[in-house]
C-alpha cells in the first residue's frame, strides 16, 4: 500500500482557488518520502475514489471562502454520505471517502488543509500576497505531516 | 387558475438549471421551460488574449470535458495557422478524445443515471443516489468506477495530467508517444473492453421495464446533426457535418466544418442563458436538432468496429418503424454503443505501426485571421470559432456547446415528459424525477452551454396565471 496520496484541487484560473494545485505543483519539486504521490486537480473526481483505498493517508489541499485570507485550516476527515455533490462534476472529500468506503471496505486517515483566499474573480491567474504566504506554510505542513506519518 | 411548477435545481446534471411548469386551470400542462440561470461569459473574457491560449483557457470551461474543449480549440488553432496536422499527431488527438468519450460516458452511465435506471423513479430519493447503487449493485459501481479510471489514466498517459493536459497544441501534440506508454494503454483496454461488454449486456436486460418511459421520454421528430468521416462511418475528431430528418433521409452531408454557419443559426430567449441554436435552412424553432450519441449513431452508416457494428445494429431496432431512434430516453443505450466503439477504436489505432512516429507537430505562424474548430464532445458537435487580429490576439469567439445544440430538444422533450406524468394537482417525487431525468437523458453540462460553473440544488415552484409562486418545493 501506498503511503500516502495528496491531492490538491481548485481552479487555475480564478485566483486564490488555485492554492490546492499550485501548492501540489510545488511539492512535487520538493523531496518527498518515498512512495508519496502529489496531484494536482481542477475537481475531484468519482475514480480517486479507487486510488484513495490504495493509500495509508490521503491529504486534501483546498482553498476556502470561510477563512480569513491567508489563514490556515487543518482538520481530520471522515466519510460522510450526507455530503452528496448534486452534480457528479464536483466531489467533496468526504463523500469521496464514502465512496472508498463503501465500494472498497476501507479509508485512508484523511486530511484536508484549507486556506482562506482573497480573489476568487475569473481570468485571474495569480495568488494574492495573502494566499501566496499561505501556501508556503501549506507546504510545510503537508512535508511535516508526511514525515510525521513516516516517524511512525 | 393557471400554475406553474419549478423545478430547481436540476440534479445530477454538469452545471446549474431550473425547470418551470406553467399548468392551466385544469391541472395539464401548458408550457414547459428549461432555464439556465448561470452566465460566465467566456467568449467575452478571451478577447484580447493571444490565440494560442485559447486550448488553456477554454478548457477551463470544463471539469469534466475539459479535452473536448482543448481538441475543438486546438482545431481551430490549426485553421489560424493554416496547416494539415501530421497523420500521427491525429491518431493521438483521437485516442485522447476516445477516451474522454469512455470516461464521461461512463459517468454519465454509471454516476448520474444508473440511480435511476436501477433503483426505480418513484424510489426514495434519499438512496436513489450513487450510494443506493452502491449497495444493490457494487459490482456495476466499481465496474463505473473502473472505466472512469482506465479513460482518465490514459488521458494522462498522453497527456501528462488527468485534468486540463497541454499535449494538444495547435498544429499537433507536443511530444510523440513512446513504446512504453502505448504498452501501458494497451494493457488496460481487455479489461476496459469487458466492462463495457458487461453492462451493456445489463442495460439491454433492464430495457423493456423502461417501455413506458421510453415512449414519452423526448420522442421527437427532430433533425439530427453530427460529424461523420468522409465515408459515412461513425467520426468524433475529424470527418464532415451531415444531417438527417426526422424520417432518416440524410438532408446535408459532406459539409466541411467550416460551413457550420450556413447550417446553424442562434436565437436567444429571455428566461435562459443558454442559446437555442437551430437549422438555418428551417428556421427558428422549426429547425430544432439533436446532437450527441443518439445522433451520432443515427448518423453513421456504421461504426467500423466489430462488438460496436453489432450493438449498432440491435440499437437500430429500438425504433419499430424505419427511421432514425427518436426517443431521447436512447441516449443511454447510444453512450454504451459509444463506449465499446471507443475502446475497440483506441485498440485498433494503438496497433498501428506509424503510432511511434515522432513527426507528430506542425509549424507555423498564424496565416489566417479565422480560424473553426468542430469536433464531436461526448455530449455533441462542439464548434470553436475564433478571430484574431494582426498580432494575433483574439477579436471575437462563438462556443456552440453540445449541449446548446440540445437546448430546443430538451424544452421540448420536458414539455412531453411532463404531460405524461405529471398531474398538477398531486405533485409527488416520481413524477418529478422523472421530468428531471428526461434532462439527465441529454447528460447536459450546462458549465459548458453558458460557460458557466456552479453547484446544483434543485427548486420546484408553482406559479399561479399571474406569476405568484403558490408553492415551493427545494431538494439541497
Amino acid at each position: 500500500m501506498r503511503p500516502a496520496l495528496v491531492i490538491g484541487y481548485g481552479s487555475p484560473i480564478r485566483g486564490d482557488d488555485a492554492i490546492g494545485p499550485l501548492v501540489a505543483d510545488r511539492l512535487q519539486q520538493q523531496q518527498l518520502p518515498d512512495g508519496v504521490r502529489v496531484e494536482a486537480r481542477h475537481i475531484l473526481t468519482a475514480e480517486l475514489a479507487a486510488e484513495l483505498a490504495e493509500v495509508a493517508q490521503v491529504i486534501f489541499l483546498d482553498a476556502a471562502v470561510d477563512l480569513p485570507p491567508g489563514e490556515l485550516r487543518i482538520q481530520p476527515l471522515a466519510p460522510d454520505t450526507s455530503a452528496l455533490s448534486t452534480m457528479a462534476h464536483f466531489h467533496d472529500p468526504r463523500e469521496l471517502l464514502a465512496w472508498c468506503q463503501g465500494l472498497y471496505g476501507r479509508v485512508p486517515e484523511a486530511w484536508l488543509i484549507t486556506a482562506g483566499g482573497a480573489d476568487f474573480d475569473y481570468g485571474h491567474f495569480h495568488l494574492s500576497e495573502a494566499a501566496e504566504h499561505a501556501a508556503t506554510r501549506m507546504i510545510q505542513s503537508v512535508l511535516d505531516m508526511l514525515a510525521l506519518k513516516n516517524l511512525g | 387558475m393557471s400554475r406553474t411548477i419549478t423545478i430547481e435545481p436540476v440534479t445530477r446534471i454538469e452545471g446549474h438549471a431550473r425547470i418551470s411548469l406553467q399548468l392551466a386551470d385544469t391541472g395539464e400542462v401548458e408550457d414547459a421551460r428549461f432555464h439556465l440561470t448561470q452566465f460566465r461569459g467566456f467568449e467575452k473574457f478571451c478577447e484580447g488574449r493571444p490565440y494560442r491560449e485559447m486550448p488553456a483557457l477554454t478548457a477551463r470551461t470544463c471539469g469534466i470535458c475539459p479535452v473536448s474543449h482543448l481538441l475543438a480549440s486546438n482545431k481551430a488553432c490549426d485553421d489560424l495557422l493554416a496547416v494539415s496536422i501530421p497523420p500521427t499527431a491525429e491518431k493521438l488527438r483521437r485516442v485522447m478524445n476516445l477516451a474522454q468519450l469512455v470516461q464521461s460516458h461512463a459517468l454519465s452511465f454509471f454516476h448520474l443515471s444508473s440511480p435511476d435506471l436501477l433503483l426505480g423513479w418513484d424510489a426514495d430519493p434519499k438512496s436513489r443516489n450513487i450510494f443506493g447503487v452502491m449497495q444493490q449493485q457494487p459490482e456495476l459501481a466499481k465496474d463505473g468506477i473502473r472505466l472512469r479510471q482506465i479513460g482518465q489514466t490514459i488521458i494522462e498517459i498522453l497527456g501528462g495530467k488527468k485534468i486540463h493536459p497541454t499535449w494538444v497544441v495547435p498544429g499537433g501534440v507536443s511530444e510523440a508517444l513512446s513504446q512504453d506508454k502505448r504498452d501501458a494503454m494497451q494493457a488496460m483496454l481487455p479489461e476496459a473492453l469487458e466492462i463495457a461488454k458487461r453492462t451493456y449486456a445489463t442495460f439491454k436486460a433492464l430495457l423493456p421495464k423502461f417501455k413506458d418511459e421510453a415512449s414519452h421520454f423526448g420522442t421527437l421528430p427532430t433533425l439530427f446533426l453530427s460529424l461523420v468521416s468522409e465515408t459515412g462511418q461513425l467520426e468524433h475528431c475529424t470527418g464532415v457535418l451531415r444531417v438527417k430528418d426526422a424520417k432518416g433521409r440524410i438532408i446535408e452531408d459532406k459539409v466541411p466544418p467550416r460551413d457550420y454557419r450556413r447550417l446553424i443559426g442562434e436565437a436567444v430567449e429571455d428566461f435562459s442563458y443558454m442559446k437555442f441554436p437551430y437549422y438555418k435552412p428551417m428556421g427558428y424553432p422549426r429547425g430544432i436538432y439533436r446532437v450527441g450519441p443518439l445522433a451520432r449513431l443515427n448518423n453513421a452508416d456504421s461504426c467500423g468496429t466489430p462488438y460496436a457494428d453489432v450493438a449498432l445494429a440491435e440499437f437500430r431496432t429500438l425504433q419499430e418503424e424505419s427511421g432514425p431512434v427518436a426517443s431521447s430516453f436512447h441516449y443511454h443505450y447510444a453512450r454504451l454503443v459509444e463506449i465499446i466503439y471507443a475502446i475497440e477504436r483506441m485498440q485498433r489505432i494503438l496497433k498501428e505501426p506509424d503510432i511511434l512516429d515522432t513527426r507528430v507537430r506542425a509549424h507555423a505562424r498564424g496565416n489566417r485571421q479565422e480560424g473553426i474548430g468542430v469536433s464531436e464532445a461526448p455530449r455533441g458537435t462542439l464548434m470553436h470559432h475564433y478571430k484574431i487580429d494582426e498580432n494575433g490576439l483574439i477579436t471575437w469567439v462563438d462556443l456552440i456547446i453540445a449541449t446548446g445544440h440540445n437546448n430546443l430538444a430538451m424544452n421540448r422533450s420536458i414539455k412531453q415528459v411532463a404531460d405524461a406524468y405529471v398531474d398538477g394537482t398531486q405533485l409527488n417525487e416520481g413524477m418529478l424525477n422523472r421530468v428531471e431525468a428526461v434532462i439527465r437523458c441529454y447528460d447536459p453540462c450546462l458549465s459548458c452551454a453558458s460557460h458557466a460553473y456552479g453547484k446544483m440544488p434543485l427548486v420546484i415552484e408553482l406559479q399561479d396565471a399571474q406569476g405568484e409562486v403558490i408553492d415551493r418545493l427545494v431538494r439541497d
